[in-house]
């Protein structure tokens, strides 16, 4: 274990390094997602320029579970985001050969290699549209609020990485899956509101088949409210525990099933 | 028998869809899609000895490397098995991995963006040398490959010599008991290739490493190898010393003839002479010398000479050495019978 995390900083602090050789690539990647989420927020102020609320939800509120849904989504997307290059070009074309012959876990060599550095674009926005939202809301703060969202994250990350693993892993079998991969991300955008402004098929989808309701509007809204801690903390937990071993199980299946390319 | 390599009956079939060409063939094909089996590896057995090095050869899609990925770990055969060093690569394969090297001479394993130097490093930790160890392997790699040059410079910026170097290093870094070259001299000049069989050699002789090396290069295998295993259309076509290939399959012998006077080499009819077919004999002129190749199983060399000297006046005679290139060329060819 030791031995990874000594492993994870020789290539972060590489890849810092790297950062700075390519400063404006650097810049125009955060700068990039930085207004994509700009967008996203004035399209949420303009609805709310014309309606005082929705569902029940105040533009605070809404806010605040937007913020929250980027938290786990970018730390998921700084430290793993190799795993679409696997999806769309590394099985395809046995480049993966070179994650088989060190001995290390090879879904950890191949998210170690990628650090995403874009993905602070989108937490820097999450963290102001917490640090905004937050103080304009009264919200119950106990003891354990801190923790236990630090947990959530670590949890609802899990969710994000579990499914991006998964559908990834299909590559092993059918040579490409970078698609389905950009499937799953499609209906990651329900995530950003809360579940209950859509239909019931919407809902059970992000709930129970690709869960990823648990990544924001869930746990956002125990906090919110203090209400149903067991189903929406609780469920965020399992579902990223139940996830990942799946996740697990499916890449190891999809190593054997590997096929690699001609040289 | 200490047996290093134990391969036994390795087989390796590959799934693929048959498309139609075009659209609608790729639509149809998607619909009911016809799948066809293709056999890359049919039963192959053989075994390495420790300390042993090992030439893997076979014309260009044989299944050389599809046998070394099994061996490696990378892909799961479908049936049959492969010990090495005590342990089948894909029951525990991180355990496995610890105490191999393995170079893929077309596509390099190091990191792209990283420093030689940081690639070690990490390398360092992925196999967990000590620090002693480590100073001490890198002085020997360093002096061995000469990579002194190129090791603050990042993968990316490196020469293919430079990079073939890097990642041979790379797979010594731990001492690996078996080494797996996967056509470590490919597109290099002859200075770098005279290194890299330097240095091959020398980790075999002072380190006992066993190695099985493919390459289309055959001087690579005449100046490393003692023993050979070919593979043809994913089967074993040959398994033997190199010596012995050359003394049962080298029959083709060349000679060369200067004549005092080009004007005599029109008397020359060794075909017509011999009655011996195209394949059996070839000759080619260059100014006044004549150079004749021919199955000497069939005409003694004997025989050549002496026609020869009575029908011209010859000034010089050079007789080449069986080519093993020949011979391979000509087993490739299934010309000889195996």
């Amino acid at each position: 274990m030791l031995r990874y995390l000594r492993l994870h900083r020789i290539f972060i602090s590489q890849h810092l390094k790297r950062l700075m050789e390519y400063k404006t690539d650097f810049l125009l990647g955060a700068i990039g997602l930085l207004i994509a989420q700009a967008l996203q927020v004035m399209f949420i102020g303009i609805i709310f320029s014309q309606i005082p609320e929705l569902e029940g939800y105040t533009f605070d509120e809404v806010l605040f579970i937007f913020g929250f849904s980027l938290i786990p989504k970018s730390l998921d997307h700084l430290f793993t985001d190799n795993l679409w290059m696997v999806g769309y070009s590394i099985v395809r074309k046995g480049d993966f050969d070179k994650y088989l012959t060190r001995p290390i876990n090879s879904l950890y060599y191949v998210t170690v290699e990628r650090f995403c550095v874009d993905a602070f674009g989108e937490m820097l926005t999450g963290i102001l549209l917490l640090s905004y939202s937050i103080p304009r809301l009264s919200m119950a703060f106990h003891w354990y609020t801190i923790p236990l969202a630090l947990v959530v994250v670590i949890f609802a990350t899990l969710i994000y990485t579990s499914l991006k693993t998964m559908t990834a892993a299909i590559s092993f079998w059918t040579k490409a899956s970078g698609h389905i991969i950009h499937m799953l991300y499609m209906t990651n955008d329900f995530s950003k509101y809360p579940v209950t402004i859509y239909n019931k098929a919407v809902q059970t989808l992000i709930t129970y088949v690709i869960p990823f309701a648990f990544t924001a509007y869930y746990p956002a809204s125990f906090f919110l409210t203090d209400k149903n801690p067991l189903f929406c903390i609780g469920g965020t937990v399992i579902a990223g525990t139940a996830l990942f071993a799946l996740a697990l199980f499916i890449w190891n299946r999809g190593i054997r099933a590997y096929e690699s390319a001609g040289s | 028998m200490d047996k290093m390599i134990y391969v036994d009956n390795l087989r390796k079939e590959f799934k693929k869809v048959i498309k139609e060409p075009g659209l609608k063939g790729s639509v149809k094909s998607l619909f009911s899609p016809k799948k066809e089996i293709i056999t890359a590896v049919d039963g192959v057995s053989f075994d390495v000895d420790r300390g042993e090095i090992l030439g893997f050869i076979g014309p260009n899609g044989a299944g050389k490397s599809t046998v070394i990925k099994m061996l490696t770990g990378i892909l799961t055969p479908t049936s049959g098995m492969c010990r090495i060093n005590g342990k089948i690569p894909q029951e525990d394969r991180k355990n496995y991995v610890r105490e191999i090297g393995v170079v893929f001479g077309q596509r390099t394993q190091l990191w792209w963006d990283l420093a030689l130097r940081e690639t070690y490093a990490v390398l360092k930790e992925i196999y967990e040398v000590p620090d002693e160890q480590y100073h001490k392997r890198m002085a020997f790699l360093n002096e061995v490959l000469e990579l002194d040059d190129f090791i603050t410079s990042p993968v990316r910026t490196l020469s293919l010599g430079q990079r073939m170097r890097a990642d041979i290093a790379a797979s010594l870094l731990h001492s690996p008991k078996v080494l797996f070259l996967d056509e470590p001299t490919i597109g290099l000049d002859v200075v770098v290739k005279e290194n890299i069989r330097g240095a091959i050699r020398q980790i075999n002789e002072q380190e006992g490493t066993t190695v099985i090396l493919t390459t289309h290069d055959l001087s690579d295998i005449e100046l490393l190898c003692e023993r050979i295993v070919m593979i043809d259309k994913g089967k074993k076509v040959f398994d033997g010393a190199l010596s012995q290939l050359k003394h049962s399959y080298g029959q083709m012998r060349t000679f060369r003839f200067e004549l005092l006077s080009p004007d005599d080499i029109a008397l020359l009819d060794y075909r017509g002479r011999f009655k011996l077919s195209d394949d059996d004999c070839s000759t080619e002129v260059k100014k006044a010398s004549v150079c004749v190749k021919f199955n000497s199983s069939l005409v003694s060399v004997e025989d050549m000479i002496s026609y020869t000297l009575q029908t011209v006046h010859v000034k010089d005679i050079e007789i080449r050495d069986v080519e093993i290139e020949e011979i391979i060329k000509r087993l490739y060819k299934r010309e000889v019978a195996v």
